[in-house]
């Protein structure tokens, strides 16, 4: 019985046709189901496969510029301080043992952006709003890490990202009640929301808003959290931005994000309803709520990344970091490369930590400076979510398993 | 009509992965004649005349036009050629009007540049005029009805110059007034020398209107008879093969107390049009109660108002003596009802989710599936495990994923699912669609054992077939209303009239 | 009183409810701006007056069933009355700093990258590929522009060589969209990071990151004769940049193509259902690329006159700075429709144009006055003012059967 009759206009694929190629399904279905099928078609070798292939174009680039590309990756590694591996301290004297603490600082914020990303699509949503989250947390934790000063250490620093989380939540769920109740696209609205968030930062914190240091009213700079909102730093120093105790919420955000997606009715429903809300709706889920909450769950990681960052090693927000600051949006890069999952956001979290951390300030090169590798990574992210988003290596990778299995066969 | 023949298709073999769609097909279409291609759904009708409108490129056999050999690269070698198709969803563009839809592709200009909109227009009024076909060139597609826009489909076939007219399935969206008109607007442009193929599954229609037919079973071609001579029961035994309707053995029914009581049901589509219009019904415990209709009358609308997944706009539904108003589908299902939906791939199961969860779909949220929130996805592969022997689902375990397995386990996971939930009323929409013989048959045991069990079933079917072997009684939906209702021992004629509007038994 | 109400025709067309509501929103735009330069009227009566008829035209849409036309017709009225009073309230001196004639040359100044970029969204959108990154277009447009304006001394040159970065990287985009049928947001989404890198990247390997030389040529303003020396008219259109009457000539080319040619409803269609375009004949994977590439070269255009253009030949990093998404928004806000992504983005530009004169009264209400863009597409696209409706393909890759 076919529904609608609609205009006759429908052209509603053949509901009987099980996707038989990569191409078929992911010309129908939902964002959440392509990239499952992905999941299952690629295994470990296309991930890997896309980031090397990406390492290989951007070092293409890197060559007909006139650069050795194999060195220069071999000092953005050291730079990102992996070479510790190799002679493993915890003295903050070792370059490598303080460049590593520094990439492992990134990873933090990269897991949860990531985290942001993946949780949202896993619910069949594309979350672009990552940045705006967590600057809202970075904003709502400078907030409460510069207005309480008396209180003490513990409830500080819970309250600090506490708000922060849910600063996030709501940002977030702005978005996922436009898309549950008026249909409006997540993509935009987040995007919008990026930019909303971004002018009341420049609004709170800028010359003559209300957050902006007491001390001097011509830099646009907010106050210091109080000393008892800090996180404390278990690798290096604290004025010299250790790496803190962040660091481990983030990976138990991971086995969070695991667990609340395979291990409660929560994460059932989230899943139901990114794969297929038709069938969700029908099992008796509501779509809307799980829209919602999908979307301010997604919202609180990267909120809770916003407030890591400020009581962790930033301390102040300054409006000059705004442009600077692209951490939200690594975070789909992430996401893809990792295939919203946790085990593999952490893994590539790791590897764009690195990244960003080794091509910038870590980098030590007469091969290649700092300001190029910078923007060799955001070439490589480019490069990623392409790959990722698109299923060229999926599809690669599909054919030559069917021409093994087809000789297989006929040998 | 004359003999001169306008198209032969020789030997034509299709392939698809793991399907020969068309095997050996061949059909010859004379000027001037209305030649049906009958076949049951998946007969390869669809295929054939794709492969003539160069969609498809055949894997072996020939295409002649008018004698000569003929290729189709594309469906606009197809069109210059002389052939017209009007698809079953009509390819029509809601937001423009008639006129930019008839010319699309091969539009009239001025200047050099500009689209000559009055000079389309005018165009479109004048063939109009010429077959018959009134439209109104600047009305948009959105706002006329099914029927007229059944005609700008036509029109924009004739616009290219179509010779040969290939019509699929043209009278499954129409209402019988519609469908009366379209058979005059087919003779008349058969009287103008247009060669018209005529798809369809429907015996009766074909014998109203066409000259010769042609039937199709499984990818082969069964015959060509003429319509002198044919009877629906020679080409019902063509079209499938044998000796039509296996009668299901059960006993007769016992039927208990009322456990699904409709009231004067409203409902209204996405659209806004009323599909359900004061539907009431009773179905009870221990009994089959079947809905037959053609397809599009407010089937899906009722089910899914009663299965919670859209507005009742007036009206009462009251399941195993509840009444319940605007209730949720959560509500529905803690009710007590069962669903099997229409669409298993659409709606019954999550195709990335393995069968164990599919198999929670209900249930995830309470023990032993789950506590306080948390999952036990231990639980979920046992329970699974059970349903999978006694429902005798083969292709995979509980941790397959529901999209690996074929058609019919596909839909036993859905039946498992809804009877283990021991539901007091089962409705059953389309259970048996798309599916092979032999799951067919485990169906229909199934549901005739579930009504043993005191369950009140509600079927509902587009195969008359079904309903007839099936049902205790059979009620007729269209239009959205009821309009017959009768025994077991009803026959086939007297359904067939009332589900296309011919008569009523019932207010 | 019935007699003059039939034979009236503004009475009659006030009947209809849409008119009704239009006229009230209009209205209420009027009732801010009777106190601003040049009318400034200074009782607050006259904004008063004003914003409740608007506020009544929109309630009797209201309740005739248009709600959202009406109550954002009722809506406006309220805060024209409340911003027409305020205005009223502000000495005269601060309303002529901040309302005068160059204010509107400054909207056009700011208005024009995103009449570029919103055109280049209508075209790939009305084909039926979403484009987010049209931000990344643009921002290639405005670097390659500055390097083709500087080595080939010639603004033209740049502008070439802009467009031709812009096609290729919408080339990029075409490929994965169309092709290869990705996902085309996340597509959007990489070809933005890939701008992003790439212009950085040779930014710094050939100019060292800062050292463009100066006086590259740029792109010459366009000096009306005699319209210069007008009142009002004169300083708000008397001297834009050539790059201004090219995008109000491109509004109308917009229109013109997509409305009134065989080629714009083609392109329509492959937007709205590529199959039903495809059974006549049409390609829809020719009209998709040809509509991407021309998106990215226009949205390059864009870009070059923020580099080349209005920015004197100076470019910095991530110079786009957002304004491809505002584009954006400008297209949605405008319903996909060349006229209406135009108010839009002229809408757009001026809230820009004000945020940078209302430091006049606070500094930090005009930051925030940089956020009304961003606000206003949010409550646009969840359909306050009317509901936005996309071509109905938009964004969902096509397969050739």
């Amino acid at each position: 019985m076919r529904r609608g009759g609609k205009d006759g206009v429908s052209d509603r694929p053949d509901p009987d046709a099980v996707p038989e190629t990569p191409e078929e399904a992911s010309a129908t279905g939902t964002l959440a189901a392509r990239f499952a099928l992905r999941q299952r078609s690629g295994g470990l070798i296309v991930p890997v496969l896309t980031a090397l292939v990406a390492f290989l174009l951007g070092g293409l680039i890197v060559l007909a510029t006139g650069h050795n590309p194999l060195l220069a990756y071999r000092d953005i590694f050291n730079g990102a301080g992996l070479n510790w591996i190799f002679h493993p301290t915890t003295s903050m004297v070792s370059t490598a043992s303080y460049n590593l603490s520094q990439t492992l600082l990134q990873t933090t914020t990269l897991i949860l952006t990531g985290l942001a990303v993946a949780f949202a699509f896993r619910c069949g949503m594309f979350n672009i709003g990552g940045q705006g989250q967590y600057f809202v947390g970075l904003y709502v934790a400078n907030w409460v890490g510069v207005s309480l000063p008396h209180l003490a250490t513990f409830p500080h620093i819970v309250l600090g990202i506490g708000a922060a989380i849910l600063a996030g939540a709501v940002w977030a769920g702005i978005a996922g009640s436009l898309k549950a109740y008026v249909g409006a696209h997540e993509v935009i609205t987040t995007i919008m929301l990026n930019w909303i968030a971004i002018w009341i930062g420049t609004y709170f914190f800028g010359d003559g808003g209300p957050l902006q240091n007491s001390q001097n009213a011509t830099v646009p700079i907010s106050n210091d959290v109080a000393a008892s909102a800090k996180l404390p730093v278990f690798w290096g120093i604290q004025a010299l931005q250790g790496l803190d105790v962040g660091f481990f919420i983030a990976l138990a955000a991971l086995v969070v994000f695991w667990a609340l997606l395979n291990r409660t009715t929560l994460g059932y429903e989230v899943r139901a309803v990114g794969f297929n809300p038709e069938a969700a709706a029908y099992g008796g889920i509501s779509v809307k709520k799980n829209l919602i909450r999908a979307m301010a769950i997604s919202g609180a990681f990267a909120g809770l990344a916003g407030g890591l960052d400020m009581l962790g090693y930033l301390y102040h927000f300054a409006t000059s970091d705004i442009p600077v600051s692209n951490i939200g949006f690594l975070g789909i890069a992430v996401a893809l490369l990792g295939r919203n999952t946790a085990v593999g956001t952490g893994i590539a979290a790791l590897l764009f930590g690195a990244l960003l951390f080794g091509t910038t300030h870590g980098l030590s090169s007469n091969v290649i400076q700092p300001e190029l590798a910078g923007n060799l990574t955001y070439m490589i992210q480019g490069l990623v979510v392409l790959f990722v988003g698109a299923d060229v290596l999926i599809l690669y990778v599909w054919n030559t398993r069917r021409r093994l299995r087809v000789r297989g066969v006929t040998a | 009509m004359t003999d001169e023949l306008v198209l032969e298709m020789r030997g034509i073999t299709k392939k698809f992965p793991g399907i020969v769609a068309n095997d050996d097909v061949s059909l010859d279409v004379r000027k001037g004649e209305v030649h049906a291609l009958l076949g049951e759904n998946g007969a390869g009708k669809s295929t054939l005349m794709n492969i003539l409108y160069g969609l498809y490129k055949p894997d072996e056999g020939q295409l002649l036009l008018q004698g000569k050999p003929a290729v189709f690269g594309s469906a606009k070698d197809a069109i210059q050629a002389g052939i017209g198709m009007v698809h079953q969803h009509f390819m029509l563009i809601p937001v423009m009007t008639v006129a930019e839809n008839i010319v699309l592709g091969n539009e009239p200009v001025r200047d050099g540049v500009l689209l000559d909109e009055r000079g389309a227009e005018e165009r479109v009024r004048e063939l109009s005029k010429q077959y018959g076909l009134a439209v109104d060139p600047t009305a948009l597609i959105a706002d006329i009805t099914v029927g007229q826009q059944q005609r700008v489909a036509i029109l924009k076939a004739l616009y290219r110059g179509a010779e040969i007219l290939i019509l699929d399935e043209p009278t499954a969206v129409l209402t019988p007034q519609e469908a009366t008109e379209l058979f005059g607007i087919v003779r008349s442009l058969r009287a103008d020398g247009k060669s018209i193929i005529f798809i369809s599954h429907k015996l009766n229609e074909v014998l109203e209107i066409a000259d010769r037919i042609t039937v199709l079973r499984r990818g082969k071609k069964v015959a060509t008879v003429s319509r002198e001579g044919a009877t629906e029961e020679s080409l019902a035994r063509a079209m499938v093969g044998r000796d039509v309707l296996l009668r299901v053995d059960k006993p007769p029914a016992e039927a208990g107390e009322p456990l699904l009581q409709v009231d004067d049901l409203h409902v209204f589509d996405d659209r806004g049009i009323e599909k359900v219009r004061g539907v009431s019904f009773a179905v009870r415990a221990g009994e089959i109660v079947g809905i037959a209709g053609v397809d599009g009358n407010g089937q899906s609308e009722l089910i899914d108002a009663i299965a919670g997944l859209r507005k009742i706009e007036s009206g009462t539904i009251e399941l195993a003596g509840r009444t319940l108003e605007h209730a949720t589908a959560r509500e529905m299902l803690d009710a007590g009802l069962g669903h099997i939906p229409e669409d298993r791939q659409v709606r019954g199961l999550v195709l990335e989710f393995t069968i164990a969860e599919n198999i929670a779909l209900h249930d995830y949220a309470e023990p032993p599936d789950a506590k306080w929130g948390w999952l036990f996805p231990k639980k979920l592969v046992e329970r699974a495990r059970t349903l999978i022997r006694e429902f005798d689902v083969r292709g995979g375990g509980p941790l397959s994923r529901a999209g690996t397995l074929s058609g019919g386990n596909q839909q036993k996971v859905v039946v498992a699912r809804e009877i283990a939930r021991d539901p007091r009323v089962l409705i059953a929409a389309q259970p048996t669609r798309g599916l092979d013989v032999g799951a067919i048959e485990f169906l229909h045991r199934r549901l005739v054992d579930e009504r043993a069990e005191g369950r009140a079933i509600l079927l509902v079917s587009l195969e008359l077939d079904e309903i007839l072997s099936l049902s205790d009684r059979i009620l007729v939906l269209y239009e959205g209303e009821l309009v017959g209702e009768h025994g077991a021992d009803v026959s086939e004629e007297e359904i067939g009239l009332e589900m296309l509007g011919g008569r009523r038994t019932a207010a | 009183m019935s007699t003059f109400a039939l034979d009236n025709p503004v009475w009659n067309r006030l009947r209809d409810p849409r008119t009704a509501g239009i006229a009230g929103i209009v209205l209420g735009v009027v009732a801010c701006f009777v106190a601003l330069p040049p009318i400034t009227a200074r009782s607050p009566l006259y904004p008063v007056l004003v914003g409740i008829a608007a506020a009544i035209l929109g309630l009797s849409a209201a309740l005739r069933g248009l709600r959202r036309l009406g109550w954002g017709a009722f809506a406006a009225g309220l805060i024209g009355i409340v911003l027409g009073v305020l205005a009223t309230r502000s000495s005269e001196g601060n309303l002529s700093i901040v309302f005068t004639a160059s204010l509107i040359a400054s909207m056009f100044v700011f208005s024009t990258p995103l009449v570029f970029g919103s055109m280049a969204g209508i075209f790939s959108e009305r084909s039926g590929v979403v484009n987010i990154g049209l931000e990344g277009m643009m921002l290639m447009g405005a670097f390659w522009g500055v390097y083709g304006a500087d080595k080939g001394k010639s603004w033209a040159v740049g502008i070439l060589v802009a467009m031709l970065a812009g096609g290729l990287l919408a080339l990029v985009h075409a490929y994965f969209a169309i092709h290869l049928r990705a996902d085309q947001i996340v597509g959007g989404t990489a070809v933005n990071f890939l701008a992003l890198g790439i212009t950085g990247y040779f930014f710094f390997q050939l100019y060292n990151g800062q050292d463009i030389p100066i006086g590259v040529s740029t792109i010459p303003d366009v000096h009306l004769p005699y319209i210069r020396h007008w009142k009002y008219i004169g300083p708000a259109i008397g001297s834009l940049n050539l790059l201004v009457w090219v995008s109000f000539a491109l509004v109308i080319v917009t229109w013109f193509v997509l409305f009134k040619t065989p080629i714009g409803l083609r392109i329509r269609a492959c937007g709205e259902h590529p199959r039903a375009a495809d059974t006549v004949g049409i390609n829809v994977y020719a009209i998709r690329y040809g509509c991407v590439v021309l998106s990215g070269m226009l949205a390059a255009l864009g870009g070059a006159y923020l580099s080349i253009g209005f920015g004197g030949g100076a470019y910095t990093d991530n110079m786009t700075a957002g304004r491809g998404f505002i584009a954006l928004a400008a297209m949605i806000f405008g319903n996909w429709r060349p006229f209406g992504a135009f108010g839009a983005a002229l809408l757009f530009g001026f809230s820009t144009a004000l945020a940078y004169r209302l430091p006049a009264y606070s500094g930090s209400a005009a930051t925030l006055f940089q956020a009304l863009p961003y606000v206003l597409t949010l409550i646009a696209v969840a359909g306050v003012v009317g509901r936005t409706v996309p071509p109905a393909a938009d964004g969902k890759p096509y397969k050739k059967q």
